[in-house]
Formats: structure tokens, C-alpha cells, sequence
């Protein structure tokens, strides 16, 4: 219905007094009218929403119908042609849409990222390889808090068009540790100590299972690979603390992570001859070898 | 274990010491465990009484879910439209309580003697992170030490058209009503299966035995209202 139509069945009033009472009117009708919808969104979105895009809903809704009421409305009460304003309008919303079209592109983005959600207030992400924690959503631009404490402020157009890795959007997250063991070492043992280990920490999840096997026979060592899924709130910490349990348990049993290593095959044998080194009180430390 | 104690008291159960000293209008709470010491508390201006009892297992190493799934040893098996009464196990936390002067409680410590796990039911988007423990199913009253596990009475009722294999048992903490005695805690549930992949699962208000006390439970000392007491398991029995 546009503002011609309306203004047939609104009696053009010639009396200013009368257009002013019937515009008052008009006003505090709309008014009543927007804040019974906003109250009325308020309560049943309230659950659903989050405050901040609730007050920007709530705002944008109340603001709108008191605008729809001023064109539809008062304008005709007051004998103003909206087709001129429509013209103007028309200028205008061109001369702003040229210079604000990267604040309309972030707004749009915005509003597309508020349907979409991707992120949420407190999610750890790497938007754009920025990795932090997010700790705002406006309407133009993302806040993220960077792992070393810097505000960083991303226009929305490129948190949207960007790459986002959201790490805990899922509950669950696995993590791998590779453990290589001496050849010498039993790998049936390692494992059996590694998965007692899983076992007894609360944050390893049962389900799905933790994996632990011998992956490859490598250079220097039998690598075996352990991977864990923990609550994606807590694999971090897990992470950081469950490689030195292991290495040291590890130790504890007599299996020991070794160091790179390579023997050494030579064509002819060496001649070598044992010498003494003396040490600080000048007696003499027998047996030495030295090539 | 499980009673109201007043300040000046000392407990010893199984290498846990509980002493809680007076000092002035001040009471200090210690718990050692193994002779070390584990929490410390200054409570300032209180001379209410210390309740200790059983709470909702679902609270401990931190505050990660509220719902406790328990894992069947070996399934059970319920033909279409039959009803029948199991009995399982559930590990037991222990909630250290303090009454204020119009008779409310708050928690001041929680912890545990079992074992504490945590699994992912259903899938990695929807699903949910629950308390695990493994449970035999008993069809008689199982033996348990109360500082230990607990036993869930869990009526079974198959409302679908087919055989159904129950695995596990999905509860929501904010349902949980634990009953305690002298030498056992219970909860009595229900589960109702609906199809192969939908059940749902509720407590009942009732205790197991009238001789049980009610427990005061975390969720309920919390007083907030729960936005649902039910456990929907939709990713399968």
C-alpha cells in the first residue's frame, strides 16, 4: 500500500490546528503501537537472541514504524507530496549508497553473520589468520581478543568473506602426539603404559575412542602415534600436560625416547690405542680410548 | 559420612579428613586427602551448620555437563510394549554444604572417591559431552558402597513396535532426586523408549526406600529454574 492510497482514505484537513492535533494524535498512536511491538519481540526473543543484537532489533523495529507512520501518515495529514520526497530520496540514497558502500557491505555482512553464526561471543577462532578469542559482534565489525592480549577490530565484510576457523564449534577435538621408542624397546609396552595413562585422564573421551598404535618404523626410533579426543574447552590444557606424563612414564619403565643416531660401518678397522687422562689431584683415571 | 555436623567437627573416611575449626565468628573448612592437604576455606562471619551428602555426579573435575550416560556392561533387551525394572550403578560426588541463617545452603566443596570420565554422545555438532561410568545391569538391588556408587531403580518402558537393545541410559542432572540411608543412596528413573534412536528419561520424586533421606542437591541449591529435567537420547539407545 503506498502513501497515494493511504491518502485516500485520510480527509485532508485545511485547519492547521486540527492538522496539528490529528498529527500528535497520529504520533502518540505510533508510539504506543512501536513500543507495544518492541515489548512484545523484547519477551519472546529474549530467549532466543542475544541482548545486544536484541537492542538493535528492538531499536531498528521501533524507529521503522514510527518512520512508516511519518510518510504513510502525518505527511498526507499535513498535505506534504511524498512523490517529490521519493525523487529527493531517490538523489540522496544514491549520493549515500556511493559513500557509505563499505559501511553498508559490513552492515549487510553483519546482519548475514548474525543469521549465519559462525562465531559466538567467547568462541576461540581464526578469522583471516587472526587467532584470538571473539569478544564482540557488532553490526559493522568483529572484536577479537589475540591469544597475546592485543584488540584487534575486523570489519565484517572480511570476517564474512574470509576463512573462519572456529575451534570449538564442535564439542569434541582430537589431538596427536608422536612417541618414538628405542628399537630395542617393547612397543607392546609403550602402548599398554600410553593407554592406562588416556585412561586415567578424566578429559580423555571414552567415546570416540583414543587411538594409540606403532605408525612407522622410523630412522631412529618406532614411532607410535596417540591421538585423543578431548571437550573441545579443555583439549588445550590436556595437550600441554599429557606428553611429559607420558614421557616420564615412560622413563619409569625402562623405555626411553631416543636420540637421532647412525652407526657408522668403516671399510678397514681403525687403530686405536688406550691412553690415561689424570684428573684433579693428578691420579691417573686408567683406560681411556681415543682414536 | 552423609549428616548435618556442627562447627567444631572432624571426620575420617577413607584417607579423607574433613575438620572444620572455629575461630571467632569465622570457621575455617580443610579437606586433606592422603595427609595433603587439598581445600582450604575461610568462612567469614558463619556459624551455620555443615551438611555433607551425596550430590549429582556430574560436577566434578569441573563443571562440564549436566548429564550423566551410563554405559551398559552387557545390553538389555525389551520386547515391544513391555515394561521392566533394572537396576544400575552411578558414581557418587560429594557435596559439602553450608546453612545460612534462614536455613538456605550453599556448596563450599564437592569431590569424589570414583573414578571420573567423560564421553561424547551423539555427533560432534549436536550432541552432547557426558559423565561417563560403565554399569553392570543388575535385575535385583545391587550391593554398593555408598561412598562409591549409588544404584539407579530404572523402569524401562519399550512404547515402540519393535524389540529394542538398550546400551546405555542418557540422565539429566537438573532431574536428579539422590536418596540416601546408612549404608546405600539411590535414584529411581525412568526411561521410555519411543523408537530405535529416541528415548527419554526421567527421575521420579519418589525414593527407592521410604527409610531414604532426600538429598540436597547441587542443581537444587543452585535455585534457578531448569529449563528442562528430562535426558532426550536421540542418537540411539
Amino acid at each position: 500500500m503506498n502513501s497515494t492510497a493511504i491518502t485516500k482514505y485520510i480527509p485532508a484537513l485545511s485547519d492547521p490546528f486540527l492538522q496539528i492535533i490529528t498529527v500528535i494524535i497520529i504520533l502518540f498512536l505510533t508510539i504506543v503501537i512501536g513500543k507495544a511491538i518492541t515489548i512484545y519481540l523484547q519477551r519472546s526473543l529474549k530467549d532466543k537472541m542475544d541482548k545486544e543484537h536484541l537492542n538493535i532489533l528492538l531499536k531498528v523495529t521501533y524507529y521503522g514504524i514510527i518512520f512508516a507512520s511519518v510518510i504513510g501518515f502525518i505527511f498526507p495529514v499535513l498535505q506534504i507530496d511524498t512523490s517529490s520526497l521519493l525523487v529527493a530520496g531517490g538523489v540522496l540514497g544514491i549520493i549515500l549508497g556511493f559513500a557509505s558502500q563499505s559501511i553498508v557491505g559490513n552492515l549487510i555482512s553483519g546482519i548475514f553473520l548474525m543469521i549465519e553464526r559462525p562465531i559466538k561471543i567467547g568462541d576461540t577462532v581464526n578469522i583471516d589468520n587472526n587467532l584470538g578469542f571473539v569478544e564482540d559482534i557488532n553490526l559493522i565489525s568483529t572484536i577479537i581478543r589475540t591469544f597475546d592480549g592485543l584488540y584487534m577490530r575486523l570489519p565484517n565484510e572480511t570476517v564474512f568473506t574470509t576463512n573462519i576457523t572456529n575451534y570449538v564449534a564442535n564439542l569434541g577435538r582430537r589431538f596427536e602426539y608422536v612417541i618414538g621408542i628405542r628399537y630395542s624397546d617393547d612397543a607392546d609396552k609403550a602402548i599398554k603404559i600410553i593407554q592406562d595413562i588416556i585412561d586415567k585422564q578424566p578429559f580423555a573421551l571414552v567415546e570416540p575412542a583414543p587411538m594409540v598404535f606403532v605408525d612407522n618404523l622410523g630412522d631412529n626410533s618406532v614411532n607410535i602415534i596417540v591421538r585423543i579426543w578431548a571437550p573441545a574447552t579443555e583439549w588445550y590444557d590436556m595437550k600441554k600436560e599429557l606428553l611429559w606424563v607420558i614421557k616420564k612414564t615412560l622413563e619409569k619403565n625402562g623405555i626411553e625416547v631416543p636420540f637421532p643416531q647412525r652407526t657408522l660401518w668403516f671399510a678397514n678397522e681403525l687403530n686405536t690405542k688406550k691412553t690415561n687422562t689424570y684428573n684433579d689431584d693428578n691420579r691417573i683415571v686408567p683406560g681411556t680410548d681415543r682414536t | 559420612m552423609f549428616d548435618i555436623y556442627q562447627p567444631p567437627f572432624t571426620i575420617e573416611t577413607e584417607d579423607t579428613v574433613i575438620t572444620v575449626e572455629k575461630h571467632g565468628d569465622d570457621l575455617i573448612y580443610k579437606r586433606m586427602f592422603h595427609g595433603e592437604e587439598e581445600t582450604e576455606l575461610l568462612l567469614l562471619n558463619n556459624d551455620g551448620d555443615i551438611l555433607i551428602n551425596p550430590i549429582e555426579p556430574v560436577n566434578l573435575p569441573k563443571k562440564l555437563t549436566s548429564f550423566l550416560l551410563v554405559d551398559f556392561k552387557r545390553p538389555a533387551l525389551i520386547r515391544p510394549g513391555d515394561r521392566k525394572k533394572i537396576y544400575l550403578t552411578f558414581p557418587v560426588e560429594i557435596g559439602v554444604f553450608i546453612s545460612d541463617k534462614s536455613g538456605n545452603h550453599e556448596v563450599i566443596d564437592t569431590f569424589t572417591y570414583s573414578k571420573i570420565k567423560f564421553t561424547l554422545y551423539g555427533s560432534h555438532n549436536q550432541g552432547l559431552i557426558c559423565r561417563y561410568w560403565e554399569s553392570d545391569v543388575f535385575t535385583e538391588l545391587p550391593q554398593t558402597d555408598i561412598l562409591y556408587e549409588g544404584y539407579i531403580e530404572l523402569d524401562i518402558i519399550n512404547d515402540s513396535s519393535h524389540m529394542m537393545e538398550v546400551t546405555k541410559a542418557v540422565l539429566n542432572a537438573y532431574g536428579m532426586k539422590i536418596y540416601y540411608g546408612d549404608k546405600r543412596l539411590g535414584m529411581k528413573a525412568s526411561m521410555r523408549i519411543i523408537n530405535k534412536l529416541l528415548a527419554e528419561t526421567d527421575f521420579s520424586t519418589y525414593p527407592t526406600t521410604s527409610r531414604f533421606k532426600r538429598s540436597m542437591e547441587l542443581y537444587t541449591s543452585r535455585k534457578f529454574m531448569p529449563i528442562g529435567t528430562k535426558g532426550i537420547m536421540e542418537f540411539g539407545l
